[in-house]
């Protein structure tokens, strides 16, 4: 069964089309991430799911229902413009958005969660008390205190401390085990990486990828070779059979040619340069990622 | 309707709770009972330096009894009665001879007098104001003073003065004083209302004295209590929806409930903080008036319409404020664009005196049926004394109604888009377009 399916839908602002004929499902139970550049319509689709915006054409069913307005008390959303209300106590601003969703016995569960994320002593607080990583947290609890079948997360780990973020990132797993649909957009590949069964990435309201992070790398091929040389980056450029060159400081990330031999690569930077350490893998996602969206594609596209 | 009920209370707490509330509870009668209570406060706290008058009587018979008028207030009018504290200035008024030939620089001297401190006043009476002939100089009398349009001296001098200049001309008449007295009394108009018939007793009632309180304060209350009513609406529901945007609270609500539960949610809100405002003020007033038997003031009888017309404000200007309220990023932004309204909402502040005089004329008739200026205009005509066509409070009615209807919608229209607009704020076009598309 699908959490979400999203059939051809198209959304438009004025002459800007935020969304184009988009098709994608969401398997229950999965971790869903959702990349993309900025103003790619990540928002735009995670609102139209939420019934925030309603699709130009095109239909969303969320949870199996058609018009998922009656689902979205069973979702859970934390919004990326995201607020709370700086006056009231940190455990009342939860209790009534907990209510808000229908969730009558909201109150244990706040209470467990406000444990859980080590912000128990803060409940009495006002919210204006709190520094920006605990009201992400707060944040947080009260886009999951009710128990959601499904949870949208945008950007939910954007300006946290490592601390923090393991502590949201080990909650996120935690409610996919509980058997919740988790669906999060974020900027950090290697976040998407490491947390996602299958990742989605939009590009200038388009679909580019879709599937696991096996699926997609698979696409791209074992074209990337990581070396570590003595020395700095300048002797490997130029090698013939090398599309592109990155310098990643103490790493450098040469990306094949189609048809080009590794073999040979490797041979002309031993030339050049003491090797301490070589592999030929498949492309990161970050990798990826850039290749789509970097200043270089856009050259591509506009040659 | 749950979660509108939800938001609503939470609002209303919000704002119920807050030391703006309190200040806004305590604002209203500070800012207009104000006026009253500085009066009483300063009353017998003016200046009270006694006042020196030169008198430059070319009669020569007025001046001594401006003299003795003067020693007579100052013995028994200056003082507070209760505590003998001087609260009055006392009048020492000082006679000059009159220098016939050169009066020009015995003027000029005086005044240069009254600039130095020596003097506060000086007055000049004519040589023939006992029989004044066609001569227009003779019978003047001139006050001189440094701010002759405010002062108390002037006015007073008006009445001894006068009655001197009467007492010799009936002297020199050769009649008698108190006959002329009586001849001559003065003889004020009384202003009573109109008689009615009791239902109860079938007693005739009424022609009693006309209430100058009753006819002015009343009708001017209830337009107060209506205009509080809509600014504390107003004011509570920008407040909130303020703070939602910049906050970005707006979109997490969103992902709960839908733009008319939260809309609904929020006018149901503002009207009860206005209704809790209003009520209070209604109950102290009712109090105070029983306090000071001033019960019978009170016209019960608009009390309905009060009602009638006070809700259907709260949802017509609710409806406008949330409209703009959403379409703002920042509170400067519903200031500027809620000029307008603050404008069409005080507009009848600036008219009530003439709608007052004149209930049923024209400007009252046509301004009470614009649906915006109903709730105000209309209560203060059927608050008149003065008995307004039945139809007209009933037609202005079906037009608020009808005006709130449309304003409720179209509100929930534009709030829908500009809820979640966020940077550069919409041109009036903009938010237009927004209310016919949807």
């Amino acid at each position: 069964m699908n959490a979400i399916e999203i059939r051809d839908v198209t959304k438009r602002f004025g002459a800007v089309t935020a969304v184009d004929d988009l098709t994608l499902s969401v398997p229950a139970g999965s971790v869903y991430g959702f990349i993309g550049p900025n103003g790619s319509g990540k928002t735009t689709t995670l609102r139209m799911i939420m019934s925030i915006f309603h699709p130009d054409s095109g239909s969303i069913r969320v949870l199996g229902q058609e018009h998922h307005e009656a689902a979205m008390d069973r979702v859970g959303y934390l919004p990326e413009e995201r607020g709370l209300y700086r006056k009231m106590k940190v455990r009342d601003v939860l209790r009534f958005y907990g209510r808000l969703k229908d969730g009558d016995n909201v109150n244990g569960d706040v209470d467990r969660w406000l444990e859980r994320l080590d912000m128990a002593e803060w409940a009495d607080k006002r919210v204006e008390a709190l520094s920006k990583g605990m009201s992400q947290k707060v944040q947080f609890i009260a886009a999951v205190a009710h128990r959601p079948e499904l949870v949208i997360l945008d950007e939910p780990f954007t300006g946290l401390d490592p601390v923090n973020l393991d502590v949201l990132q080990e909650a996120v797993l935690e409610l996919r085990a509980a058997g919740s649909t988790v669906i999060f957009s974020t900027h950090d590949m290697s976040t998407a990486e490491a947390m996602c069964d299958f990742v989605f990435m939009i590009f200038q309201g388009r679909k580019v990828l879709d599937g696991t992070l096996a699926d997609v790398q698979d696409r791209y091929g074992t074209d990337t070779i990581r070396v570590r040389t003595e020395g700095a980056a300048t002797p490997l450029q130029g090698i013939p059979g090398v599309e592109r060159l990155t310098d990643r400081g103490q790493l450098q990330e040469l990306r094949l040619e189609s048809g080009a031999d590794s073999q040979e690569v490797l041979r002309a930077i031993m030339s050049r340069a003491r090797v301490t350490h070589f592999e030929l893998g498949r492309p990161s996602l970050h990798d990826i990622f850039v290749r789509i969206a970097g200043p270089e594609a856009e050259e591509a596209s506009d040659a | 309707m749950r979660k509108a009920l939800l938001v609503a209370v939470r609002d209303y707490n919000a704002a119920v709770r807050t030391k703006g509330f309190l200040i806004g509870l305590l604002f209203v009668p500070i800012m207009f009972g104000g006026v009253f209570i500085v009066m009483k406060l300063t009353e017998g706290r003016g200046d009270t330096t006694d006042r020196r008058i030169a008198v430059v009587d070319h009669t020569g018979v007025v001046a001594p009894a401006l003299v003795e008028a003067a020693e007579r207030r100052n013995e028994s009018e200056i003082h507070d009665q209760e505590t003998g504290k001087k609260v009055k200035p006392a009048y020492l008024m000082q006679i000059v001879e009159p220098r016939a030939t050169e009066m020009e620089v015995q003027r000029l001297e005086l005044s240069d007098k009254v600039r130095a401190g020596e003097l506060f006043a000086f007055l000049e009476i004519g040589p023939d104001v006992l029989e004044p002939g066609d001569e227009e100089d003779g019978v003047r009398i001139a006050y001189h003073s440094e701010n002759p349009a405010f002062d108390d001296a002037r006015q007073w001098l008006v009445y001894p003065i006068n009655d001197r200049i009467r007492s010799l001309r009936v002297a020199a008449a050769d009649l008698d004083k108190d006959t002329v007295d009586r001849l001559t009394r003065w003889m004020p108009v009384e202003g009573l209302g109109l008689l009615s018939v009791d239902e109860e007793t079938g007693e005739v009632r009424g022609g009693e004295r006309d209430n100058t309180a009753a006819v002015l304060l009343m009708p001017y209350a209830m337009m107060m209590l209506m205009f509080v009513l809509i600014m504390t609406a107003v004011g509570t529901l920008l407040t909130a929806i303020m703070e939602e945007k910049s906050q970005r609270i707006a979109e997490v609500l969103l992902g709960s409930v839908r733009p008319t539960q939260l809309m609904t949610g929020k006018l149901l809100a503002a009207i009860g903080v206005s209704l809790t405002m209003v009520s209070i003020y209604l109950v102290a007033g009712v109090f105070v008036a029983g306090q000071v038997e001033a019960s019978d003031l009170i016209p019960y009888e608009a009390l309905p319409w009060f009602i009638v017309y006070g809700l259907a404000a709260l949802f017509m200007f609710g409806a406008i404020a949330l409209a703009l309220g959403s379409a703002c990023t920042d509170p400067k932004e519903s200031q500027s664009l809620m000029m307008p309204i603050w404008f069409l909402i005080v507009l009848p502040m600036f008219v009530w005196v003439p709608v007052l005089k004149d209930p049923t004329g024209g400007l009252a008739t046509w301004l009470s049926l614009i649906p915006i200026y109903t709730p105000m205009i209309m209560l203060i005509r059927i608050a008149s004394p003065v008995t307004i066509p039945a139809w007209q409070p009933w037609a202005g009615l079906v037009g608020v109604i009808l005006f709130t209807a449309i304003s409720v919608w179209t509100a929930g229209r534009i709030f829908r888009v500009g809820i979640l607009m966020q940077g550069k704020p919409p041109r009036i076009t903009e938010i237009l377009r927004w209310a016919v598309r949807g």
